[in-house]
């Protein structure tokens, strides 16, 4: 999941230059050969703070991504709608759960990844601060915004960090059905009823701006992003994800007699590339600094489910307990 | 205010965020690593962690995130503080090529299992047991037994009775999973549907 | 065969899983702790699963079909029990009424898997490892919290003193309880409580929670015959709002 606008922009950490050249060698040539790190394994410190940062963020936009959908949860039309939204938000909390693992083999707890949402300090994709108004806004978000993350996921899937990539093999296997829900969903509202294609319309018209803001600005290569892109950690431009998501999906958003709220939006035959109107990114930055529709209740939400939980868990723990990174 | 989600607009949401406090360092509890058999022919193998208060919680949570979707016939957990690890070798080179030579040990014989990684990427994949005095000698058998000309990157070895594995009994938890089809890419073709819908569009064009 | 009393056997065990089951979605996203917010919705995705299946053999019997008789239908023509429709509350309430319910869960389904009715026999056997699962996540959680800490036991004692009145409404008799019995449709409710009094007790001797006096409590009946409390029609109308935007369209 793309994790908002600033999961690549420079962060602290000891500067490349100044780590050991030899252990740098032997790194960036396991990297070279297609092999991948494991957690015992020496690292940059950049490399290490830089995933952190991407896998915490991917986990925060899982456990939130769960709260727009989860508004339909006890709503869905019929029993197929609602088994199967049931178990959608259920793999999100449970997709959160496995990248919040693979953060922790880097060496940051659990604990301090949900204190860091919590208070505002973490970001997560900026597309779940946006308001799911109708049961078509669900559909919408159950087809297009896990696509756009799919597309995501498959980049990073080939990238160099071993736990990511296992956590992100599981995350690609579960997220078939999800795909497949999501599009059944908007082709039933657009060929349904004329109320269902009206509440199926509006709703793509709400959410297209966010969805074109979802895959993040136009990347400026700087040598930052190329030793990312050496390291195997940024797999793809912003761009390049863009484009793809484009090229597979307005198609098929196209042929379901569905409008995109774009009139520039076309693919230039020539150049192989989408066109579009650039999309706002002031108010993308506005937005996932604190300042969209839903920003305020998703951190509240958490807040309130882990205020909520604190006694179960206070309860039940065993004062000798020692926590331990885990291996894998 | 008001939230579209209905669950949300019956508890006070807001107030929470101004009691929050700060987490104790434990408040997640610890880890378990999680082993799942998916089926009986093939080795147990390593599939991530849970965060559990203790082994009983470790195995449902285990159960419910590792295997909800793949039917399985085994499910195993122990605390990662629990299992020894070798270290980690590089480029094709064997980890057990640098086992000491095996020396007398004194205690009581146990079993231990042996797992091994063949590939950077891959997953712990269970070898078999050995009985041994300590890790230690536990690892130089799992060298003499299991060292069978695969190179092997990483070795872990835990102590049979530290895993809480399911009874044969439980097994019947996993007999409903394949009837879930609502949680199947193939319950949800549509390919009729946007084809009826192509034509009804053509004819009234 | 009495149709008219396996039908009310069937309504109200779809009834009351539909309820239970879409009450404990409620906690979807919302758990005191990730992997056991999991857990809880593969329990609640069961007990919906289920309800289908009741619903599904009612409608080869001649009623409509599962949608519509789940999201159609008015507080006075549901037949659950009481427990399953009060609002999920904290998370003591909702495992204590997880326990109780799931425990005579657990044996009725071990009851009917020899029923005479072929169809709910079947649905009987098929389920037993779902509901030997539920049970054992249930047992487990009761006996931890229930022994862990002066609050958390007395959170679940308290809660326990709620929902007891309304857990002895899952066995209120049905107008057909003869004809089932003796027609070896199923053993009867006066027999499954019994059963599960046994069951709840043992379970709780392992703790440091008392059941509240049976012969001092009174059950909450009622609700096997459209009497329900405040929160039933609630919860069904949120349940329904979108399907009743147009109940003939495909969703």
């Amino acid at each position: 999941m793309y994790g908002g606008g600033n999961t690549f922009e420079k962060l602290k950490s000891k500067a490349v230059q100044d780590e050991d050249p030899e252990k740098l060698a032997e790194f960036e040539a396991r990297i070279a050969r297609g092999e991948k790190i494991e957690p015992s394994d020496w690292m940059p410190d950049l490399y290490k703070r830089q995933l952190i940062r991407m896998i915490e963020q991917h986990a925060h936009s899982e456990i939130i991504g769960a709260l727009p959908e989860g508004t339909w949860v006890t709503r869905a039309p019929g029993f197929k709608r609602k088994l199967a939204l049931m178990a959608k938000v259920q793999d999100e909390v449970g997709h959160g759960q496995l990248l919040y693992s693979a953060a922790e083999t880097l060496g940051k707890s659990r604990e301090d990844m949900i204190e860091d949402l919590i208070s505002g300090k973490s970001k997560y994709s900026n597309i779940f601060n946006y308001p799911a108004y109708t049961w078509a806004d669900s559909c919408f978000i159950s087809w297009l915004v896990d696509a756009g993350a799919i597309v995501n996921q498959l980049a990073n899937s080939k990238g160099s960090y071993g736990p990511y990539c296992r956590a992100l093999d599981r995350i690609c296997i579960e997220e078939s059905f999800h795909l497949k829900y999501g599009h059944h969903c908007v082709i039933h509202m657009a060929t349904g009823t004329p109320k269902q294609k009206e509440m199926m319309q509006e709703a793509l018209n709400r959410w297209w701006p966010p969805m074109m803001h979802f895959f993040g600005p136009s990347d400026k290569i700087s040598t930052h992003t190329e030793v990312l892109m050496k390291w195997k950690v940024k797999m793809a431009s912003n761009d390049e994800c863009r484009n793809q998501f484009l090229d597979m999906y307005v198609p098929k958003i196209w042929e379901l007699g569905l409008t995109i709220p774009d009139a520039n939006l076309k693919k230039n035959e020539a150049t192989r590339q989408w066109e579009y109107t650039e999309p706002d990114w002031e108010e993308f930055k506005r937005v996932i600094n604190g300042d969209g529709p839903c920003n305020k209740e998703r951190l509240a939400v958490r807040a309130m489910a882990e205020e909520r939980g604190r006694w179960v868990r206070k309860a039940l723990l065993n004062p000798k307990s020692k926590y331990v990174t885990p291996l894998a | 205010m008001a939230s579209l989600d209905p669950r949300l607009n019956r508890v006070d949401i807001y107030k929470y965020h101004q009691e929050l406090q700060p987490k104790n360092s434990m408040d997640q509890f610890e880890t378990y690593e999680v082993f799942v058999q998916s089926k009986e022919s093939k080795p147990y193998q390593h599939e991530g962690i849970v965060h559990a208060p203790n082994q009983d919680m470790a195995f449902l949570f285990g159960k419910e995130q590792f295997s909800r979707r793949g039917v399985c016939t085994g499910l195993a957990v122990v605390l990662t503080e629990k299992i020894m690890v070798s270290p980690m070798t590089d480029n094709e080179e064997n980890v057990y090529d640098h086992v000491s030579v095996a020396s007398e040990k004194a205690g009581e014989k146990e079993t231990y299992e042996v797992f091994h990684l063949f590939k950077r990427g891959k997953h712990m994949q269970h070898q078999g047991s050995v009985t041994a005095k300590g890790f230690h000698d536990a690892y130089q058998q799992a060298a003499g037994t299991y060292n069978t000309g695969k190179v092997v990157l990483n070795v872990w070895v835990i102590r049979h009775d530290d895993i809480l594995f399911n009874t044969d009994d439980e097994r019947v938890i996993w007999s409903t999973l394949s009837d879930k089809k609502f949680r199947d890419a193939i319950a949800y073709k549509a390919l009729d549907k946007i084809k009826k819908f192509k034509e009804e569009q053509t004819a009234s064009n | 065969m009495n149709e008219l009393a396996i039908k009310d056997l069937l309504y109200k065990m779809a009834d009351d899983q539909l309820i239970i089951g879409h009450r404990n979605s409620e906690w979807n996203g919302l758990g005191p702790i990730l992997e056991e917010d999991i857990a809880f919705c593969s329990m609640a995705q069961d007990k919906i699963g289920q309800s289908l299946a009741f619903y599904s053999i009612l409608h080869e019997m001649g009623e409509s079909d599962p949608d519509t008789v789940a999201f159609a239908r008015n507080a006075a023509h549901f037949h659950n029990c009481q427990l399953v429709e009060l609002p999920i509350g904290e998370y003591d309430f909702s495992l204590v009424r997880h326990f109780l319910f799931d425990t005579a869960e657990y044996l009725r389904f071990n009851a009917l898997a020899a029923s005479s009715f072929e169809p709910i026999a079947e649905i009987a056997a098929k389920i037993k490892g779902e509901i030997q699962y539920h049970v054992m996540h249930a047992n487990t959680w009761i006996k931890q919290l229930g022994t862990a800490t002066d609050d958390s036991i007395d959170r679940m004692q308290k809660a326990i003193n709620i929902a007891f009145p309304y857990a002895l409404g899952i066995f209120e008799e049905s107008k057909y309880e003869g004809d089932l019995i003796s027609d070896k449709v199923f053993i009867g409710e006066h027999l499954l409580r019994e059963q599960w009094i046994q069951e709840v007790d043992s379970v709780i001797a392992t703790t440091d929670l008392v059941l509240p006096d049976l012969a001092a409590e009174e059950a909450h009946l009622g609700g096997r015959y459209g009497e329900h409390t405040e929160h039933l029609q609630p919860l069904l109308t949120e349940m329904s709002e979108v399907f009743s935007i147009d109940p003939s369209a495909e969703w």
